[in-house]
């Protein structure tokens, strides 16, 4: 129904065999296999970033198991060993009333990485199965995804600043457990994940999805 | 809007948008505005404004107070009558003991080696720009330290150390006295010169250096 010239309300850089250098941002041809300004390797489109980014992904969310059930600190306070699992340290603060530092951690390390995983792979089944769902919200979430991740390392840097200063055997002690490994990668694999994905995709898979909805609505 | 011809988009007032590959045409903007695609919301460029010698001023200050930032421990334990002092890089190694050194790479790097090697990237990208530039092995090294910025600028950590060392202390009163050392003031300080310095640069800006 909808003729070719009414289409193309925007153009894309495809259509007009233009590509960004992915480093420095210089705009070539799509011809070129090379950037002129920095000599970086061009890919006009990177498919096979949506299976690293999966790949990645799930590697993540598996970790996410272990990071979760064994203990992250391990906590020795006059003779008595606790062993606290990331939930149970943040309960313990709460315990403790110290209110706004466990909101904080909370946030740091529990809502982040799962809302970082489940936003990801929103993002990575809307490309690979063409979901219907709206490419600007699902663009918004992404830079969020992108700019939240790095507070996860907040719970590394407080357990390596306790576990240094107390160190003083059976009185007082603080260790990491075998938990903080598992966390450590989990915000490893999950930050690469987002950086490698070519974002294009979705805006190249979607289109014909996404103009017909748009198509039907109006009419 | 008009289909834009590929002659048209030869000349340097047409760009992409990086993560939807949408056609943008430039336009003049005032300073501390930036452009966002209006598809994606992706920040596309902003007003090419940056003084060399006001970065150069923040990145030898940063560099200054980089050094007892990381000699000078942050965090002082007094506990029946006994002082712990630990630097940041102690704090790394001590969970490096443990058998942790995957997370004492990722302490070290985010809090350490990348901000110190962001700030001798752009202290050296400075100097070439000013007094080497015309120098083909110069630019070259320019060209090296722009590509892996965007890199370092990533790993930076500073801001989420600094909510660290406050979190500790929060959660380490209720069994001893703490203090702050003088680290700490340094490493405050190195996180508001950085910030400060990071806002200032412009990578975009510094790459259009080269061009002519």
């Amino acid at each position: 129904m909808t003729s070719p010239s009414e289409q193309p309300q925007r153009n894309q850089g495809k259509d007009l065999g233009l590509t960004l250098c992915p480093s420095c941002q210089q705009l070539m041809s799509h011809k070129a296999t090379h950037c002129s300004r920095c000599g970086s390797t061009l890919a006009f489109r990177d498919y096979s970033s949506l299976q690293k980014s999966w790949a990645l992904l799930i590697t993540a969310a598996i970790l996410l198991i272990p990071a979760n059930i064994y203990p992250i600190t391990i906590f020795t306070s006059q003779g008595q060993t606790r062993h606290d699992t990331i939930f149970t340290g943040i309960t313990h603060l709460i315990d403790l009333n110290i209110l706004p530092i466990a909101v904080i951690l909370f946030t740091a390390s529990i809502l982040v990485p799962i809302l970082k995983i489940c936003g990801l792979t929103i993002y990575l089944l809307a490309i690979s199965f063409r979901l219907p769902i709206s490419k600007k919200r699902l663009m918004v979430g992404f830079h969020v995804i992108e700019w939240i991740g790095r507070w996860s390392m907040l719970d590394l840097f407080v357990i390596s600043i306790t576990a240094a200063v107390v160190n003083m055997g059976q009185l007082l002690d603080a260790k990491p457990g075998p938990a903080a490994t598992a966390f450590a990668l989990v915000i490893l694999l999950t930050q690469i994940a987002a950086k490698v994905l070519d974002t294009r995709l979705l805006w190249d898979r979607l289109e014909s999805q996404d103009d017909t909805n748009r198509n039907t609505e109006s009419s | 809007m008009k289909l834009l011809t590929e002659h048209e988009c030869a000349d340097t007032s047409v760009t992409l948008c990086r993560s939807c590959d949408l056609v943008i045409r430039k336009r003049a903007l005032p300073s501390s505005v930036r452009a966002l695609c209006p598809r994606c919301h992706t920040p596309i460029y902003d007003a090419p404004y940056c003084s060399l010698n006001g970065m150069l001023a923040l990145c030898l200050t940063a560099i200054i107070f980089f050094i007892p930032a990381n000699l000078l421990p942050v965090l002082e334990l007094h506990f029946l009558g006994s002082i712990r002092t630990t630097t940041i890089s102690e704090g790394a190694m001590a969970v490096a003991n443990q058998g942790y050194w995957v997370v004492a790479i990722a302490v070290l790097t985010s809090a350490v080696i990348a901000p110190g090697l962001l700030l001798l990237s752009v202290l050296s990208q400075i100097l070439i720009i000013k007094y080497r530039l015309q120098v083909p092995f110069f630019r070259d090294i320019l060209k090296r330290l722009l590509k892996y910025h965007g890199l370092l600028s990533q790993l930076t950590m500073l801001e989420i150390y600094m909510i660290s060392i406050f979190v500790s202390v929060f959660q380490l009163t209720d069994y001893t006295d703490i203090y702050l050392g003088m680290g700490t003031f340094c490493f405050a300080m190195l996180f508001l010169v950085t910030l400060f310095l990071q806002r200032e640069y412009h990578l975009e800006h510094m790459w259009s250096v080269l061009d002519d």
